[in-house]
Formats: structure tokens, C-alpha cells, sequence
């Protein structure tokens, strides 16, 4: 539905939202790691490292076809929201010393 | 083999009364070898071939459900989340 002025409100809910909303909304709207269907059970441990990964990924694959890494973001707040702090500390000590050990 | 085989059709003729116990039992030995089969076969954590298949939890899709039972999670309602790239 929309007022008049162009202001449009988004109502919440229906299967295809989160793909009509843009990567800005996504994240204002952003509160923790949503339910992801490939890592059901209690130990999130994979969840965390994968959202890593793709983190990495994502930046390294946007900025090697020149596009802006902004939806990249998503997957840094997900980790963020995850991952114990001194794993996030460890992995990035060791991306700067080249030491990584996972495939990015 | 045969001639075990053979030996428990005697068995069996002589005591009827055992037939729903190889019937119980061989349905529960079944049961747990497809067990098996389906965790080695389609658990997303599984992956027999590192080289060309390195990652298949990534494989499913954003409200595909692997649990038999899952209790409390409508997977149907599930939205795509992640970002493509």
C-alpha cells in the first residue's frame, strides 16, 4: 500500500519479502542470526564458520567483478552475532599472517 | 548359508510360534541399516568425495528440511535470507 508522497509501507511477512527488501533495509532491520535450514541442530559451530567464510568470500568475489561489497555485510553481522570473539580474533590474525586454513 | 538356512526352516516348522520374532527382529535390523543408509547418503554434514564435493550443506536449499521430526519450526515459512554473490 502506498500514501500519497511516494511513501511506501512494508508489511511484514509473505515468503518473497526478504528478497523485495534491499540490503539497507535488511540490515536496519537486522536484530540476530536468523534460523538457517542447513545447520538445524544445537551446534551452530559450522553456522559460524561458514557465515565466515562467505563473509570472505563474498568481498573477494564483488570486489574481482568491480561491484560495491555493501550486501557482503549481511554475512559480517550473522558471524558477528555467532561466533565467539577470540575465534573471530584467531581467523583474522590468521588471514593477515596468511595462515588461514579454510578455502576463500 | 544354505544349509543354515535350511536348519531355521526346520525350526520354524516345528515351532511356528517363532515366525513374528524373525518378523519383528528383521523389521528392526532393517530399519536401522535404511537408518544408516540415509545418514551416510543425505546427511548435509556427509561428504564421501572432499575434491568435488567439498561443501553439500550449502546444497539445500533456504527451507529444505533434513529432520524427520522437527518440533517448533514451520520450515514452509522460511524466507531466503542470504545475499547472493
Amino acid at each position: 500500500m502506498s500514501l500519497e508522497g511516494g511513501v511506501t509501507f512494508i508489511k511484514i511477512g509473505g515468503p518473497d519479502l526478504q528478497l523485495k527488501m534491499s540490503h539497507e533495509e535488511k540490515l536496519k532491520n537486522y536484530r540476530t542470526a536468523p534460523f538457517d535450514a542447513r545447520f538445524p541442530n544445537t551446534n551452530q559451530t559450522r553456522n559460524c564458520y561458514q557465515n565466515y567464510l562467505d563473509y570472505h568470500r563474498c568481498n573477494k568475489a564483488l570486489t574481482a567483478k568491480d561491484k560495491d561489497p555493501a550486501p557482503c555485510e549481511w554475512y559480517h553481522r550473522v558471524y558477528k552475532s555467532l561466533c565467539p570473539i577470540a575465534w573471530v580474533q584467531k581467523w583474522d590474525d590468521q588471514l593477515e599472517a596468511g595462515t588461514f586454513p579454510g578455502k576463500i | 548359508m544354505s544349509s543354515m538356512l535350511k536348519v531355521v526352516g526346520k525350526q520354524l516348522k516345528n515351532h511356528p510360534a517363532l515366525i513374528p520374532l524373525f518378523i519383528f527382529i528383521g523389521g528392526g535390523a532393517t530399519m536401522s541399516m535404511m537408518y544408516l543408509a540415509r545418514l551416510a547418503l543425505k546427511n548435509p554434514d556427509v561428504s564421501w568425495d572432499r575434491k568435488n564435493n567439498p561443501e553439500p550443506w550449502n546444497k539445500l536449499e533456504h527451507n529444505q528440511q533434513y529432520k524427520l521430526f522437527a518440533v517448533n519450526m514451520d520450515y514452509t515459512k522460511l524466507k531466503k535470507d542470504r545475499p547472493d554473490f
